[in-house]
Order: structure tokens, then C-alpha cells, then sequence
């Protein structure tokens, strides 16, 4: 059933280089509807479907459209680009209050971002240079050791020793697995050292911006329990991970194109 | 009657008359860099979206590049001797030797190449494979600007010099790669080396030692340079090149300062093509820029009267640490952000330390002279005169550059964003990319960063605490 809202809507459409999320808030910001597809190689057709399908859930047409992510600037529709750090953090705030640190992993990248007490960014940290600390370095792990990525925490969860994984390229690391497959180690335990490697990566990254609790977990990567525990040893922090982690950037782009259109009204 | 380059070379400042009556040197260099007509429309194309081109003197300043250009692809066949410096560089000694001989061609090829192939045609790609094949391979964080050296020579871009001046004095890797051209062409090196390593914490002093083992080197040079080419060091050569440095400095001081206005009125690709021009080059290029300063202070001064700039009034300010040297875009997409780049590490106005000891050879007063401004001085050098550079400037932001392979400034790209945010206060930007090669960086992602730094220092800005 559509659900009507309250006042005008707004939407956000994330066109990330793994998948394409949309979402659709009301004026008073509750979700309405939301939708994640898979990028492919068309990213002005996936904004277009993806915000379609998420419209299918709503009454009526969003107002205004942020779009965010790599593809942000192929979203002709939308009335404004908004860089994915900046959304991320706006969708975080919104997600649970007063977080100051967003760890977001998504599929070819990964940032740290630190936020202010009123959710605006006050620094971050990027890598997009090295596959290792990104999703699709998992997935391409996920592959040698012939799991589905759902699988992966809890295969990882259930290794008592994590093997040391030396190589920080995710190509090298692949032909490493294979090795200590070779030498008999578990599945679970090259998991869980894979998970570890890839924890201490990330955490060096954001050494540079310093992590502060509460922490949030987005991107898809977010839903991975393995690596969740894994970057709670490495920080010695607690990490939250909200039910969707994959839609906190849309999210976060919707409530931007609420702002605007607030901001417009009351010129 | 018209050539197929005419129409470039008018849009990078030259007169018709200086074009006919060069006509073919210019056919000559551009043959042997194999640049065509289509070349030429595709290069004009660039020029115009990429750089200022409203401004006279910015034309001019892409004209004394070119010029620079033309006289090095043509200065083993027109008989001259050659004498290639290591970049970065000192910009007395380069401009000791020039101004001491006659028929000689003084220069730093590679940079040479990043402003002209890079900035203006936009043709770096096959010379920096070529420096690839040629010696220095990809994937071993080997230095760009230096497989653009070996690279334009594989392809016989540039001619072999006669001598070889490696900068060891900063970077051990330049020297590695001249180690190449004695063994490829038989060249001649000598090696510059200072002693860049010293105790953490000790700028701005420095042990008497360092300045007078740089001195030493920097005097063995001059040595070197009349055993193999021939040439004396004139003893007017070091009055000429202060005379240079005082002219050349005394105006980009002035545009510096024409830049502290809000909004700032030039790009900072423009402060970038004019900063690093005197080191890289001692020839034509410098009178010419020299004028194209003057023209440059006059348009900077009337956009600055009309309340004219590159970005809105009132935008964030920030500090660049140095610009792109073979891509302008990179420092367009920050003042397309919304952020103003009025002043970078090199044209900051930091106060040196005053020299507190008489030196009396060329080389010694110069290795002082080096000591003090910090650049060759150490780690921790670099990173205070950073930290004060900043301090010397209004800014809202830093955007330090975190160049990668480059070994000298390895630790300076890990720490200066740390060191400067709790020196400073101010929020900085490290933005990873390679200065010389434009195939090193993602541009979406730094887009993503810069733009992402952009609303930051704005929303700073908007709520009063920037």
C-alpha cells in the first residue's frame, strides 16, 4: 500500500559504483519507500529505475531530488548534486542522533567521516586507490573461497584463528588464500583473517580523523557482522549498524532536498 | 601565409611577426614532438576551457612556455651545449651558468614538458610510457617527472645534454634517473648532494656544516661545468642573476598580493605557471614572463577594481600547496567548488630567517640562503615552513597535496594534514594525486573530496566559524 505522508515530498537517489538506492521521505522526514538496484554499466538508466521503484512506493511525486554518489552528476532529474560524504553524514545524523563517526564501506571505496554535534562534517578520510578495504574486495574473497557474500560473517564469526594475511592488494591476497587453502587452514579462519586485515586498514585510514563514538557502520559492506566485530577490536569501540546500512547515503541525500525545499519556502 | 599552428600559438600570446619570423623552428620543434594540425585544434580547444584566456597576460605566460619549448626541442640541432637540471631547483645556479656563456641552453626539461605537453597539449600520456619502457617502469613508485625526462628523450623529443646537474640535495631518485642518461648517452652528471637529514626540531637553525658542505657541492659545480662544457662562471653572472630574481620575485610579489583581495582575481593555475617558471628555465622564457607579469598586474588590478574574480565574493579561502603541474584542471575544480586559492606554499608570505653569518663563495651563500627558506632543509623543515606559511596567510582552509611517489616529501604528505589541523586550527584537505602525471588520479573521486571540502568550509563559513 502507498503511504501518503505528511506534506511535501522529498527524495534522495545514490548512485554508488556497486548499487543505485533511492529513497523517499515526507516532510516530516519519515521514510516512505526505498530501493536498491544494481549499478551496472548505465548509470543514467539505473538512477532513473531505481527512483521509478521507489516511487512505486510513494503517493505522490517528490518535490525535490538530490542525487549523490560517483553517478550523481548523470541524475538529470535531480535539482542539486550533493557529494556522498556529505550525505552519508546527513543520513547518519538522521539515522541515530548524535553520531560522530560514519565508517562507510562501500563497493569500490571506503571513507571515515567525522561529524559535528549538529551532523555536519568536520572531517573524512577517502580511499579509492586500493581495492583492499572496499567491498568488492570481499566479494572477489568471497569467490575463492566459493561463499556468498551473506555468508561471510557468519563463516568469519567462527574462526578461532584468524590467519595472518600479509598482502594488502586485493589480487596478491587472493592468490595467498589460495596458498593457506592449500596448507589446510579453514575457510573460517582465512575469513576471519581477512576481515582482520581488512579492519586494520580501514582503521589506519581513519586514525587521520580520529574515531568517536557513536559510531556508524554504512554501505553495504555494513551488513558483514565478521567484518562489524572486526572493526570493533581494531577501533576498541562500539560500532552500531542501522537495519539499511546500504540506503544512509539516499537517505541522507533526501534530507538535504528536505532542507532546500524549506530553505526555498521560506525566502 | 597562415600554418596550422598560427592559431595556438596567437592564443598563447605570440605577434604574428614573432611567428614568421620563426616559422621554421616552430615547424621544426613541433615535427619532432610530433604535433599535427589536428593536435593544434585539440590543444586550442583545452587552452580556451581550460585556462583564463581573458587575460592577456596569461597568454603571454603560456607564449614564454612555448617558447621555452621550442628552444629546447631544437638545442642539439642548432649546436648548442646543454646542461639539464634536476627539478625541484635552486634558481640561482641554472641561472649562473645561462647567463655565463654564450650558445648554451640551461634548463629543466621535464617541467618544461609538464607546462607545455601537459598544460597546453595535453600529450603527456605517450612520454611518460616512453619513460616507462625506457628505464623507469611502472608500479615501483618511481617518480613521474623523471620518466617524463627519460621518456621525451627515448622518443628523441628532446636532445641528450652535455652535462647533467642531479638535485640529490633533495631528491634521491632524480639522481637515479640521470645515473640512466650516463648510461644511455654517455652525459656527463654531477650530483648536488646536501645533507638533508637533521635533528627533528631544528629549523629554522642549522648547523654551520650543512651550509658549507652544500657550498662545497654547489662550488664543485661550477667547477665541473667549465671542465665540461667550457664555460666560466662570470663574475657579473651572480649580480645578473640577483637583478633577475629581484625583478622576476618583485612582480610575482605584487600579483601575490593582488590575490589577498576577496574576490581573488586570478586562478591559481595562473600563480602556478608564473611560480614555477624561473626554476624550471633560464632562457627566453624569463624576460618574456617577465612581461607577462606586468600584464598581469594590470588586468589583476582592473578585475580587482570592477570587484571581478574567479570565485563569488565571500568564498572560503584556501591555501593549495602546490598546484598541478601538468593539468589544470585540478586546481579549476577547486575554484569551481566555490573556493578561492589566493596563495600557495611557494608565494605565501612567511617571513625567512635573516641570515646570521657572512658566507663569501657563490656556493655558500647560496646553500644559506637554501637553509633558510626550508624546502632543502629537512622532514621538519618542510613541515614548519608549511605550518607557517599558513599561519602568514588568512585562510579557512589548507589543501595539502599527498603526493604519493614522491620520496622526499613522503613523510611531509603522511603528517602535514595532522601537523597543520593542530597547529592551525584550520581544517586541511589531503588530496593524494601526482603533480606530473594525470593518468595517477581517479576524477570523480577527487571531486568527491574537494567538493566535499568545499561545503565543509562553507558551512563553516555560514555559521560564523571559520
Amino acid at each position: 500500500m502507498k503511504e501518503r505522508g505528511t506534506g511535501p515530498l522529498a527524495a534522495g537517489v545514490d548512485i554508488g559504483a556497486a548499487t543505485a538506492k533511492a529513497v523517499i521521505i515526507d516532510g516530516a522526514g519519515r521514510v516512505l519507500s526505498w530501493a536498491v538496484i544494481p549499478t551496472g554499466h548505465d548509470v543514467v538508466r539505473a538512477g532513473k529505475a531505481v527512483y521509478e521503484r521507489a516511487l512505486d512506493g510513494a503517493f505522490q511525486s517528490p518535490m525535490y531530488v538530490v542525487s549523490t554518489g560517483y553517478g550523481r552528476r548523470a541524475v538529470s532529474f535531480a535539482d542539486r548534486a550533493v557529494t556522498e560524504i556529505i550525505c552519508h553524514a546527513a543520513g547518519a545524523h538522521a539515522a541515530i542522533p548524535g553520531t560522530r563517526t560514519v565508517i562507510d564501506i562501500g563497493g569500490q571505496d571506503s571513507k571515515v567521516i567525522a561529524l559535528d554535534e549538529t551532523g555536519a562534517v568536520s572531517n573524512f578520510v577517502m580511499n579509492d586507490k586500493c581495492a583492499a578495504g572496499t567491498g568488492r574486495f570481499l566479494e572477489v574473497m568471497a569467490g575463492v573461497l566459493e561463499l556468498d557474500l551473506s555468508e561471510l560473517g557468519p563463516v568469519s564469526l567462527a574462526g578461532p584463528n584468524p590467519c595472518s594475511i600479509s598482502s594488502t592488494c586485493a589480487i596478491f591476497a587472493e592468490t595467498e588464500v589460495v596458498s593457506l587453502r592449500a596448507d589446510g587452514r579453514s575457510r573460517e579462519d582465512i575469513l576471519a583473517g581477512l576481515h582482520k586485515a581488512m579492519a586494520h586498514r580501514v582503521a589506519i585510514m581513519g586514525r587521520a580523523v580520529g574515531f568517536r563514538e557513536p559510531v556508524l557502520f554504512t554501505g553495504g559492506v555494513a551488513r558483514n557482522e565478521g567484518i562489524k566485530k572486526a572493526l570493533e577490536k581494531e577501533i576498541g569501540l562500539t560500532i552500531e549498524a542501522p537495519e539499511h546500512p546500504q540506503i544512509i547515503g539516499a537517505l541522507g541525500a533526501a534530507i538535504i532536498a528536505r532542507a532546500e525545499m524549506e530553505r526555498s519556502k521560506s525566502k | 601565409m597562415a600554418a596550422f599552428y598560427d592559431g595556438l600559438l596567437i592564443l598563447c600570446g605570440f605577434e604574428p611577426r614573432e611567428i614568421d619570423a620563426e616559422r621554421p623552428r616552430i615547424e621544426r620543434a613541433f615535427e619532432k614532438l610530433e604535433l599535427g594540425p589536428e593536435d593544434m585544434v585539440e590543444a586550442e580547444a583545452w587552452v580556451r576551457e581550460k585556462h583564463d584566456v581573458e587575460l592577456a597576460g596569461l597568454r603571454k605566460l603560456l607564449g614564454a612556455w612555448l617558447k621555452e619549448l621550442i628552444d629546447l626541442v631544437l638545442a642539439g640541432e642548432e649546436g648548442k651545449r646543454i646542461v639539464y637540471y634536476g627539478f625541484p631547483a635552486m634558481v640561482r645556479p641554472g641561472y649562473l651558468i645561462a647567463s655565463s656563456g654564450e650558445n648554451l641552453y640551461c634548463a629543466c626539461p621535464d617541467t618544461i614538458l609538464c607546462h607545455t605537453m601537459g598544460q597546453i597539449f595535453n600529450r603527456l600520456d605517450s612520454i611518460l610510457e616512453a619513460g616507462e619502457v625506457g628505464g623507469l617502469p611502472p608500479g615501483h613508485a618511481l617518480c613521474s617527472l623523471w620518466q617524463i625526462k627519460v621518456g621525451a628523450l627515448a622518443k628523441g623529443f628532446i636532445p641528450p645534454p652535455d652535462l647533467a646537474i642531479a638535485s640529490s640535495y633533495f631528491c634521491d631518485m632524480g639522481s637515479k634517473a640521470d645515473d640512466l642518461l650516463a648510461e644511455r648517452y654517455g652525459t656527463p652528471i654531477y650530483y648536488i648532494d646536501g645533507t638533508m637529514d637533521s635533528a627533528w626540531g631544528e629549523y629554522p637553525d642549522y648547523e654551520p656544516e650543512r651550509v658549507e658542505f652544500l657550498g662545497a657541492q654547489l662550488n664543485g659545480l661550477f667547477d665541473m661545468v667549465s671542465e665540461t662544457i667550457g664555460v666560466r662562471i662570470d663574475p657579473e653572472a651572480w649580480e645578473k642573476a640577483n637583478r633577475f630574481v629581484l625583478e622576476y620575485y618583485t612582480r610575482l610579489a605584487e600579483i601575490t598580493g593582488l590575490m589577498q583581495n576577496d574576490p581573488v582575481p586570478l586562478s591559481s593555475t595562473v600563480i602556478e605557471l608564473a611560480t614555477i617558471l624561473p626554476p624550471a628555465c633560464t632562457g627566453r622564457g624569463i624576460p618574456e614572463a617577465t612581461r607577462a607579469l606586468d600584464l598581469l598586474i594590470r588586468e589583476a588590478r582592473e578585475r580587482v577594481g570592477q570587484g571581478r574574480g574567479v570565485v563569488e565574493k565571500g568564498s572560503p579561502r584556501v591555501m593549495l600547496f602546490i598546484g598541478n603541474f601538468s593539468d589544470p584542471r585540478i586546481s579549476r575544480m577547486i575554484e569551481e567548488s566555490g573556493l578561492a586559492v589566493p596563495v600557495s606554499f611557494f608565494t605565501a608570505p612567511a617571513p625567512w630567517p635573516k641570515p646570521t653569518v657572512r658566507y663569501e663563495s657563490m656556493g655558500e651563500r647560496m646553500a644559506d640562503s637554501e637553509m633558510r627558506q626550508g624546502l632543502y632543509h629537512s622532514t621538519y623543515g618542510l613541515v614548519k615552513r608549511t605550518e607557517m606559511a599558513v599561519q602568514s596567510t588568512p585562510v579557512d582552509g589548507v589543501i595539502s597535496n599527498y603526493l604519493f611517489n614522491c620520496r622526499p616529501v613522503a613523510l611531509l604528505s603522511h603528517i602535514a594534514k595532522s601537523w597543520v589541523e593542530d597547529r592551525t586550527g584550520l581544517p586541511t584537505l589531503s588530496l593524494e594525486n601526482d603533480v606530473y602525471d594525470t593518468r595517477s588520479y581517479n576524477a570523480q573521486a577527487m571531486r568527491t573530496r574537494v567538493e566535499t571540502f568545499a561545503e565543509m568550509l562553507k558551512a563553516k563559513k555560514r555559521a560564523g566559524t571559520a
